[in-house]
């Protein structure tokens, strides 16, 4: 069992690579690179050649390419030579504005050095000439500049991801020589009376602990880097985007980590276990308000984070579901063809046939006109009546899907051998369905326990999108319709592993439910 | 008493032993496809709704030439925006069904809209399930016969299974653009997969039963044999699957347009038209619920005409 778990998950992670693999390269190589400009402003400002530089600066931030260019290659070179004071440097001024003369720039030995260099380690070197008007003159944004690009290959994009998949966070990440103490310890943590572990030279300064948000307990040293947003939400990282708190701030009595023990208190809406170390020498006012280095911060919020709204509907929509889907099957196979039969099969005709988009139009307008309920989330007076018309569109869905294949497997059992010998041998009718036939009828059904559950997390796409919910759903749809190719890839994986692991995680439940499954040995027709 | 043998004699004859008489079983024929018929037409509301199914494609197809759809018609007057039916018709002079669902966000007509829209469903039903189904069961009949062939389809089957289908479809979409063609191609690109992996099961079923085991020792040839003793099997499992792929495909397209990655703006499709009514379907109900209606109305008749035709194929129903 444990050597077919093992091979199991080795093929879920070899499919998994090959998955992501599949999709950088699609996104990556297919599809025409300049559409991530489309909605960035600074694209649109920019013009000439500054306008070239800018883009092979977000191709590289984005992934697409590595690339360095002559002015980062001198200042480099006469920082080294000549200390921060480099720019007031005769020599280096020649050398800058050696590209600027398209027609000499190649005799400068800087120039020269930089090719030469660069070159070795297979980069390419464009030069890009500077955009003169008529006069000679050069136009605005019109400078010369000297590149050097690598195009990045798929695998090695691959290769970065997934080994830069997982981060720990150490003591010896902060690289500030001026930082002297680093240690990792459990310390008392004033802001929420428990105790924390706190780091010191560490990125985060708090790394776990405890306050009054769900889930509780959070940590910071382990660090998922699904990757960057490209256009959506420039720049930012994609797990931060799905995990950060959306929402207005909200303030409250606390006080600054050097106000601490004195009766000073601020009205402030920072959340101190956000903490992070800040390069920056501290101002004045950072002085009196924090003892040590750590102090860049994110602020509390009243909303919840993205992943957690779709997750809270998804899974209060399934319990519902499960809970009064598998009943009504129940009932709907023990009076087959009575009226209650006919208005369930009705249902689920209905459910499986519509497209989803239908019913959640009608589900909202009769939400929205007959019981009154807020329909657009933003809306809501009440929050917690914003939740209602999506956890019940998603849970009326999920109801019809599981009233079909409970049905279906009951009425399956209900002539089996078993079923006939419990009626001979004088059990009541209510003690064979309870006991003997919706037990065996649940075996099917269990398999895709994990797969709704883990599912909660991607979201429901439709439901949110009518209700304007702010979760994950649509993080797909929009990042496909927005060219975001990192928001692309890192959901990608995420499905698929959220999916992995339903699948074997389903595949496990059914063969501990129904011990007649065994995983190890082939089934099903074969020879 | 020697009369009456001699009587009963003269009734009764010999008769010489007939051998190709005696190898004939008597029974009441019985013709599969009549029988189909003959059980499916038992069922009254499937003479309704395969009317209803007529109507909708002769009108998908004829309204269309009748009142094309231009959605951009009016766009240059803003007047002609959102209108209610009553208010289109008073505009534009006149009763008229192309106003019949006044006006959409643009002045598009959304009676003819509607028709346009759904003849683009139809169609790329139609041909996503012919070309899935067709490479499906070719594949998947191979794939269960042939082991080898099952080793290798079955680690890209894996593979390919464990990404969501949406996953799959939205980037696809999205890497070759949006044209009907585009989207038929990323419709089935790799659906037939699914459709081969549930037809690989049921020949491997059929293939280790034992009426297959006697007929193969019998040295049935092998196109006997899938004409014989598989084809009656898979009949009923292929009206099956039917009946779900083509209302999927309707429901995919609705849904991938409106959220905005599905067909592009110069193919009428209802999933957009019902995205462009979404904000103001309160408001502007005339504009919403029609698309809506026939959307859900196409792959309602669609599912129950397919399950009932499912359940006519199957020979035990039959009796």
């Amino acid at each position: 069992m444990k050597r077919y778990l093992g091979k199991r998950i080795l093929f879920s992670i070899f499919s998994l690579i090959v998955v992501v693999a599949t999709v950088m390269l699609l996104v990556f190589s297919v599809i025409n690179r300049n559409v991530i400009f489309q909605m960035d402003d600074t694209w649109n400002k920019k013009s000439n050649n500054d306008r070239i530089f800018y883009e092979y600066t977000m191709y590289s931030k984005y992934g697409y390419l590595e690339f360095t260019d002559y002015a980062n290659f001198l200042k480099n070179k006469y920082e080294t030579l000549y200390g921060s004071e480099y720019t007031k440097n005769a020599d280096y001024k020649a050398d800058k504005d050696a590209i600027q003369d398209e027609n000499t720039y190649l005799e400068n030995a800087s120039v020269q050095e930089f090719i030469a260099e660069n070159e070795a380690k297979g980069y390419k070197t464009t030069y890009v000439a500077p955009a003169r008007a008529k006069s000679g003159k050069v136009k605005t944004g019109g400078n010369g500049y000297l590149l050097a690009v690598h195009e990045k290959s798929v695998f090695s994009r691959v290769w970065h991801y997934f080994t830069h998949l997982v981060t720990l966070e150490t003591t010896g990440d902060v690289t500030d020589p001026a930082l002297t103490e680093r240690y990792i310890r459990v310390e008392k943590d004033p802001y929420s009376g428990f105790y924390a572990l706190v780091g010191s030279g560490t990125t985060h300064k708090y790394l776990l602990y405890v306050d009054g948000r769900f889930p509780f307990i959070h940590q910071n040293f382990l660090h998922l880097n699904l990757g960057t947003s490209y256009t959506k939400y420039r720049g930012q990282e994609i797990t931060d985007v799905i995990h950060r708190p959306v929402g207005e701030q909200i303030k409250k009595r606390s006080q600054y980590p050097a106000q601490l023990g004195t009766d000073e208190y601020v009205e402030t809406a920072i959340d101190f276990h956000s903490l992070t170390y800040n390069y920056n020498k501290r101002t004045a006012t950072e002085e009196k308000q924090f003892p040590d280095q750590y102090t860049t911060y994110s602020y509390n919020f009243d909303g919840l984070a993205m992943i957690e709204n779709s997750f809270i509907i998804g899974l209060i929509a399934t319990l519902i579901a499960y809970l009064l889907g598998l009943p009504l099957g129940i009932a709907m196979a023990r009076h087959k063809d009575g009226l209650l039969d006919k208005i369930g099969n009705g249902y689920i005709i209905f459910i499986m046939a519509v497209p989803a988009l239908a019913y959640i139009f009608l589900f909202a307008t009769v939400g929205t006109t007959v019981f009154n309920l807020p329909y657009k989330f933003a809306n809501a007076q009440v929050k917690i009546l914003a939740y209602v018309l999506p956890t019940v569109s998603l849970a009326l869905r999920d109801i019809g899907g599981l009233m079909k294949w409970m049905r279906r497997y009951m009425i399956d059992q209900m002539n089996s051998d078993y079923v006939k010998f419990a009626r001979a041998e004088g059990l009541s009718e209510k003690e064979i369905y309870r006991k003997h036939i919706s037990p065996n009828a649940m075996i099917y059904l269990v398999h895709g326990i994990p797969a709704s559950i883990l599912g909660c997390l991607t979201g429901a796409i439709i439901t949110e999108r009518v209700y304007s919910v702010p979760g994950v759903g649509n993080l797909l749809t929009t990042a496909l319709s927005g060219h975001d190719n990192g928001i692309i890839v890192a959901c990608t994986l995420f499905y698929t592993t959220l999916s992995l692991i339903s699948v074997i995680l389903g595949d496990l439940l059914l063969a501990k439910k129904d011990p007649r499954i065994s995983l190890t040995t082939s089934k099903g027709g074969g020879r | 008493m020697s009369e009456n043998v001699k009587n009963v004699n003269s009734d009764f004859s010999f008769i010489d032993i007939n051998s190709i008489q005696a190898e004939k079983i008597t029974a009441p024929r019985y013709s599969y496809w009549a029988s189909v018929f003959r059980v499916f037409f038992r069922k009254k509301i499937n003479i309704l709704l395969i009317c209803l199914f007529i109507l909708l494609i002769a009108g998908s197809f004829i309204i269309p030439m009748l009142i094309p759809y231009n959605p951009y018609e009016n766009v240059t007057d803003a007047k002609t925006y959102n209108l209610s039916p009553a208010a289109a018709m008073d505009y534009f002079g006149g009763f008229s069904f192309k106003w019949l669902f006044g006006t959409g966000t643009q002045g598009n007509s959304i009676f003819a809209g509607i028709w346009a829209s759904a003849r683009t469903s139809l169609l790329l039903a139609v041909i996503c399930a012919a070309i899935n189904m067709s490479i499906g069961i070719i594949i998947g009949a191979f794939w269960g016969y042939s082991k080898k062939a099952d080793q290798i389809l079955l680690v890209i089957y894996n593979i390919i299974a464990n990404v969501p289908y949406i996953l799959l479809i939205s980037v696809l979409v999205y890497i070759i653009g949006s044209g009907f063609w585009s989207f038929v191609f990323a419709l089935t690109v790799t659906g037939w997969l699914g459709i081969a992996y549930f037809f690989r099961t049921q020949v491997m079923i059929i293939r280790d039963r034992e009426y297959s085991l006697a007929s193969r020792c019998l040295g049935t040839p092998i196109n006997r044999m899938i004409s014989k003793n598989m084809l009656p099997f898979l009949t009923s499992v292929i009206v099956t699957q039917l009946a779900t792929e083509l209302p999927m495909y309707i429901s995919m397209e609705v849904f991938l347009s409106y959220i905005g990655i599905g067909l592009s703006a110069d193919v009428p499709s209802l999933g957009r038209m019902i995205q462009e009514a979404q904000n103001a379907f309160l408001t502007f109900p005339w504009a919403f619920w029609p698309p809506v209606a026939i959307a859900a109305a196409i792959t309602i008749i669609l599912y129950v005409l397919g399950q009932h035709l499912a359940d006519a194929t199957d020979p035990r129903t039959h009796m």
